[in-house]
């Protein structure tokens, strides 16, 4: 067999059976946690992460879930590991916390882990994050401190040796609005890391431990080999972008700016996030190991972004610098309850600084919103409160050097997350959907066309209480390499039958919605790539006749002139309307 | 109608990529005739026919025409069908285009979605809107919808499919549109989503009717073609189609319900292994089918075939969703053309790239470089140069080293033999996460289950797959090559309805229930007894989707009519608590549950055949079933033995081998591990025990 110094005593052979062996145990983790949860933003949202670590906390693999959380279990597990140390950890024992500074999200990410114990040697962690729907605190509206979030957990045990922690589950009880809701997620996280533990310990029992242990070492190595050769091919240099949020919620109107700083040297990458804007006071913020995630999520999309499993090896060549107090590292008692939106702007920023270098590599912008509505009341029929949210609802994605951008796709925040189908949501509350349809050149301008988003218009059928926190109306995604800008996400309301009314930086923290009122979300669409005019007027004239484009924007825009009946070029008119377009200054926006 | 006068063969053919399966029955006899034949894709009828009289039989004896075809799965994965529009409520057309906004591929920017097999220009909206109660928020705007079928007349349009929200409550706009559609356009494919599923999820329900549109002109040209061809080789019986719950139903039902034939290939390999146990006396087994690029796992539990109510054709990330009842069985990307790789920085990759048929495999000698899974088996002498399809095709052990040591061994510093060895390693692993797919996820044991091997290339692989899982018995029926053909032989007719019906248990009306189920059971008893086959009973089986209060997801409950009629709230719970803690682990038995959607199967059960014993032999295998020995290598052993290979065709019921060895068929090779012990069954399975091999 092979006698390479790094191969940890296992062939290749082994490795490779070792690599499928960790991705379905986290597979099947992730399987059974949607499938035994009770809430919706695990089971179609998918916002949970389940996870398989080393005995030192490195991550292995990892089920998605959640691609930002990509940092937030492996950090979790650390913290645990440090609080008790491996001698206070027993059989039987199972972590919890949901401390959003060490989690660096929001209070609702619930994290359990689970030491696994080959005999008397620890060989590992399962660990699982689910988003509760409830943990307490203010219903609705802004936070401007971490206190008015909710039910903080420290590290605690949850189970020792085997006991659960009474007192523990009594506070929680306590503490949310839905407890027993609450407890079946509980139960059904119980269910993903136990799992974990009985498929990871099947493996070590079949191929024995000193296999699979060094098996993943050098699943790891591979990894870190494979992200450095795809390092080493990005040009030497210092690389720079910025962008900007609209606001805090609280300081409606005063921009967030992000400035992001990358430095490639060989095959290491440096991503300095010293420039991003110091924490707010509204509660966009999240902590430092949501900074970390930024420059993780940056680096795996542009050097491994098919290796599988996911796992720390791939990071090893990427220095990461987050200074503390910015806001993706925020410090207490920061509010972190919409910690999930900032973080998507920076990572499509670190794309933005190197796309001159790796124009292959990245994408325009993208609509960096989850597009959720939040709305609760009472169910007219079974007079039951209810939380109830709406979304995430999918937006454009930018266009690529080779390709059009995807239209009505979920966020970078999120992965294999689902929207909720309509008829799904209108037969669980007191609403009635009467559009869910693309928005007609919303995807920005190219020699590639960023994605379409979507327009959702939601009636209520029984007043009840509606909230949104949408960000980049102002900030539109940003086309590159001469593409133009995507349309921004907007927030409407139709209230008491009159005209809808627009909110400028797209939140609402509290209205009261009427019977035959209703919320019109608008994401945005994906920025283009490349001058719109160099795009071939065949392409955009099937855009018109799909609808995709309007005949207007595609003389506008791409200077591209469709018969409205046959959508025929008509080439003499497209070839003057293209020179125009070719010799003026390029735009950095839409029209 | 069948009587005395009816010919008493019963004829299946099963069309596959390269081959056309045929098997026949002759009920006077009780023997059993088989067929295989190339597949003739401009023709297929001649593939069909060749088959049959390979078996030695003609059409104008049989009295039953079982067919299953990949025609319906082929036309959507090639792209090849209707010029289809769709029809949709108001401010919805791009539903089927958003989809589930899902992103599997979380890092990949250059991640793909699914794409509509309607373009966005023929999806066209119409007025009319109801709410999730079934009741109307909006009328249909039926001179809105002539205009549109108008345009659709203009445009040369093939087929239509309906989709209105909330028609799962009440089909009362889709039947409307339907008729209203069918007289506009006149010999045009009309399909309404309420006549496929009545389940809730309007996307899923989109894409079924909008699949079965697009393959219905398609679909009814290929049964139309074969009807003549029966119609004119003197056939005079009737022609029943194998659907994806390996359930039979009439060739006129499949012309208008044409997606529910997509997976009847791989069904009927799994209604084969449950007629297979029921004879044999086996209640759970595993049917594993392994052929060129995939190898498919079903499972047979407490004698009944599993089921499952949808399915993603094309693969999770982007592939079409379709709502249908269908087998359940799970795929992985291993074959016998996978090919193995060296990924970057040196990782051993085996699939899902596959070698396919053309280039094939490096030892095919057809220009094939890559090695393959078939090849690390040649190479390994597992299979042999000179007896592949029955010694009709010659394979290159040349080739087969050279592509092993040159793409593989030398650049990971591996021997060749050893790399060969790895490679059906991974292959065996990976396999049998196909097996844990349909059993552990389902909350099965797979080691108490038996593992029932067939397709061209399971009885290679069936022994290592049943070792990784700590399976003790392996089955390889009688030609395990035609094994969906003679599955077919063993359906019965088949009728699955199912309808979402939102209902707190602890509040549900039964009496409703109870009407709803009726409804659906009294429509597949008028179906089955329209096919005027003469069934004997008409059999129903009833299950709920349940879950607790608050759950979004539920799970599939049997249900027997009696409980439902007693109204026993409390004996309904149990077994949904039950079903719960077999499947994930844990259930809360103190909390309330809720009934999502009603399901129910009508089936119109055929008289099957009894299965066919062989002439019974001591424990030695006589001498004509010797093939002398080759050099195969088997880790445990040591390495390369000398082992012996035996003609599966001249073993006889009683006969016991010890392995290592190897059993050659026409079109199969069975791999008999060292420390295994095969005994031939009465009805000439081989039924191998495993030695101990423990997890």
């Amino acid at each position: 067999m092979s006698g390479r110094d790094e191969d940890h005593g296992v062939d290749p052979v082994t490795t490779e059976i070792v690599r499928n062996g960790v991705i379905a145990v986290t597979e099947e983790m992730k399987t059974n946690l949607m499938r035994t949860a009770y809430n919706m933003i695990i089971y179609e949202a998918l916002d949970f992460t389940v996870g398989l670590f080393t005995a030192k906390g490195e991550t292995v693999s990892i089920g998605l879930g959640l691609p930002t959380f990509i940092r937030g279990m492996g950090e979790t597990v650390r913290q645990k590991l440090a609080k008790f140390g491996t001698d206070g950890i027993a059989p039987g024992d199972i972590l919890v916390t949901n401390d959003a500074y060490i989690t660096g999200s929001h209070l609702n990410h619930i994290t359990m882990t689970l030491p696994i114990f080959d005999g008397e040697v620890l060989v590992g962690f399962a660990c699982c994050m689910a988003h509760w729907p409830d943990v307490g605190g203010t219903l609705g509206g802004m936070t401007t401190d971490i206190y008015s979030e909710g039910l903080q957990i420290p590290i605690l045990k949850a189970y020792r040796a085997g006991v659960p922690n009474q007192d523990l589950i009594d506070i929680i009880r306590n503490n949310v609005r839905l407890p027993d809701r609450a407890m079946g997620d509980w139960r059904a996280q119980l269910t993903a890391i136990k799992t974990g533990e009985r498929r990871f310990l099947e493996l070590v029992r079949r191929y024995g431990r000193q296999s699979v242990l060094g098996g993943i070492s050098r699943i790891m190595d591979l990894s870190e080999a494979a992200a450095r050769a795809r390092t080493r091919t990005i040009p030497d240099g210092v690389y720079e972008a910025e962008s900007f949020m609209d606001d805090d919620g609280v300081d409606v109107g005063k921009p967030i700016p992000i400035r992001v700083k990358v430095t490639v040297e060989d095959d290491t990458m440096t991503i300095d996030l010293t420039e991003v804007s110091r924490q707010v006071r509204g509660f966009y913020n999240s902590g430092l190991t949501t900074g970390f995630s930024c420059t993780q999520v940056a680096y795996k999309c542009m050097t491994s972004p098919t290796d599988y499993p996911i796992n720390d090896g791939s990071f090893r060549s990427l220095t990461s610098i987050v200074p503390k107090g910015r806001i993706v590292s925020a410090v207490k008692p920061a509010p972190m309850r919409w910690w999930m939106t900032f973080p998507m702007t920076i990572i499509d920023t670190v794309f933005k600084a190197l796309a001159p270098a790796i124009p292959d590599r990245v994408a325009a912008g993208h609509h960096a919103d989850l597009i959720i509505g939040n709305i609760n009341g009472i169910l007219p029929k079974e007079r039951r409160f209810y939380l109830g949210i709406m979304g995430p609802q999918g937006g454009g994605w930018g266009a690529k050097l080779t390709e059009d951008g995807l239209s009505a796709t979920v966020c970078l925040n999120d992965g294999d997350t689902h929207n909720g189908p309509v008829e799904q949501v209108e037969a669980k509350y007191p609403i009635i959907i009467e559009r869910h349809a693309l928005i007609q050149d919303s995807g920005g301008a190219g020699r590639h066309r960023g994605g379409l988003g979507i327009e959702k218009i939601v009636e209520s059928r029984a007043p009840m209480n509606f909230g949104t926190q949408v960000d980049r109306v102002h900030c539109p995604p940003w086309g590159l390499a001469g593409g133009l800008a995507g349309f921004g996400n907007k927030v409407r309301l139709r209230r008491a039958g009159k005209e809808p009314e627009d909110f400028s930086n797209a939140k609402v923290l509290a209205a009261v919605l009427r019977e035959g009122d209703a919320t019109i979300l608008c994401s945005g669409g994906g920025g283009g790539f490349g001058p719109p005019h160099e795009r071939p007027a065949a392409h955009v004239a099937e855009d018109v006749r799909q609808g995709y484009v309007s005949i207007e924007a595609a003389a506008r825009d791409y200077g591209v002139i469709v018969d409205p009946e046959t959508f025929a070029v008509d080439e003499a008119a497209t070839a003057a309307r293209r020179a125009v377009l070719a010799a003026a200054p390029q735009r950095s926006a839409g029209a | 109608m069948r009587d005395n006068t009816t010919p008493a063969l019963r004829l299946a053919a099963d069309i596959g990529g390269t081959f056309t399966d045929i098997a026949a029955f002759d009920e006077t006899t009780g023997r059993l005739m088989l067929g295989k034949a190339l597949s003739t894709p401009d023709r297929l009828v001649d593939g069909i026919s060749a088959g049959v009289a390979k078996a030695g039989t003609r059409y104008r004896d049989a009295g039953l025409f079982l067919h299953g075809s990949t025609i319906a799965i082929n036309t959507i994965l090639e792209r090849t069908g209707a010029h289809t529009a769709l029809v949709i409520t108001e401010g919805f057309r791009d539903i089927y285009e958003i989809g589930r906004i899902n992103r599997p591929d979380a890092y990949n920017l250059y991640f793909k979605r699914h794409v509509p097999l309607i373009e966005r220009a023929l999806r066209l909206e119409v007025p009319e809107r109801l709410y999730a109660e079934g009741t109307v928020r909006r009328t249909l705007d039926e001179a809105a919808l002539r205009r549109i079928a108008a345009d659709l007349a203009r445009r040369g349009i093939e087929a239509v499919a309906v989709l209105f929200l909330n028609a799962y409550a009440n089909p009362v706009h889709e039947v409307c549109a339907k008729a209203i559609l069918e007289k506009c356009l006149p010999g045009v494919f009309i399909a309404a989503s309420h006549e496929l599923s009545q389940e809730y999820r309007e996307y899923e329900r989109c894409s079924t009717v909008a699949a079965n549109a697009y393959i219905g002109p398609r679909v009814q040209g290929y049964l139309d073609g074969i009807e003549d061809h029966l119609d004119t080789e003197g056939f005079a019986g009737t022609f029943l189609v194998v659907q994806s719950t390996g359930g039979l139903f009439e060739a006129e039902r499949a012309r208008t319900q044409c997606i529910r034939m997509l997976e009847s290939g791989p069904a009927a390999g799994v209604i084969g292994t449950r007629a297979l146990c029921r004879a044999i006396g086996l209640d759970d087994a595993i049917a594993f089918d392994m052929g060129g690029t995939t190898a498919k796992a079903g499972v047979i539990y407490g004698s009944e075939a599993l089921t499952t109510g949808s399915a993603m054709l094309g693969g999770y990330a982007t592939g079409l969703p379709v709502q249908i009842a269908m087998m359940d069985i799970f795929e992985v990307g291993t074959g016998g053309g996978s090919i193995a790789r060296i990924a970057e920085a040196g990782t051993l990759r085996v699939g899902p790239e596959s070698a396919g048929a053309e280039p094939g495999p490096a030892c095919y000698a057809r220009g094939g470089v890559e090695p393959t899974v078939t090849d690390a088996n040649l190479h390994l002498g597992r299979l042999g140069a000179d007896r592949f399809l029955g010694g009709e095709m010659r394979l290159d052990p040349e080739a087969a080293l050279r592509a092993l040591r040159t793409r593989i061994a030398t650049p990971l510093g591996m021997d060749v033999t050893a790399a060969a060895d790895g490679i059906l390693r991974i292959a065996t692993t990976a396999m049998s996460y196909a097996v844990k797919g349909v059993t552990t996820e389902r909350g099965l044991d797979a080691a108490s289950f038996a593992l029932v091997a067939y397709g061209g290339a399971g009885p290679l692989h069936a022994s290592a797959v049943a070792g990784e899982l700590g399976i003790e018995t392996v089955i390889v029926p009688r030609a395990p090559g035609h094994f969906s053909a003679f599955g077919m032989l063993f359906s019965d007719l088949r009728y699955d309805f199912v309808r979402t019906w939102f209902a707190a248990l602890d509040r549900a009306p039964f009496d409703e229930m109870e009407a709803r189920y009726a409804g659906m059971e009294a429509e597949g008893a008028k179906a089955v007894h329209s096919a005027r086959l003469g069934t004997g009973a008409v059999a129903v089986a009833r299950a709920a989707d349940m879950r607790y209060v608050g759950q979004e997801h539920a799970v599939t409950v049997e249900l027997p009519a009696e409980l439902i009629r007693a109204g026993d709230r409390a004996a309904i719970k149990a077994r949904f608590d039950a079903v719960h803690e077999r499947r994930y682990g844990t259930s809360a038995p103190e909390e309330a549950a809720e009934i999502v959607s009603l399901r129910t199967t009508v089936s119109g059960t055929l008289a099957k055949p009894p299965l066919e014993r062989i002439e019974a032999g001591g424990a030695a295998p006589p001498s004509r079933a010797g093939a002398g020995t080759r050099s195969a290598y088997f880790a445990e052993a040591g390495g390369f033995v000398a082992t012996p290979v035996f003609a599966r065709a001249g073993l006889l019921a009683g006969n016991r081998i010890e392995g290592p060895a190897l059993v050659e068929e026409y079109a199969s090779t069975t791999v008999v591990q060292p420390g295994d012990r095969v005994t031939v069954d009465a009805f000439g399975n081989l039924v191998i025990a495993c030695r101990g091999r423990r997890r």
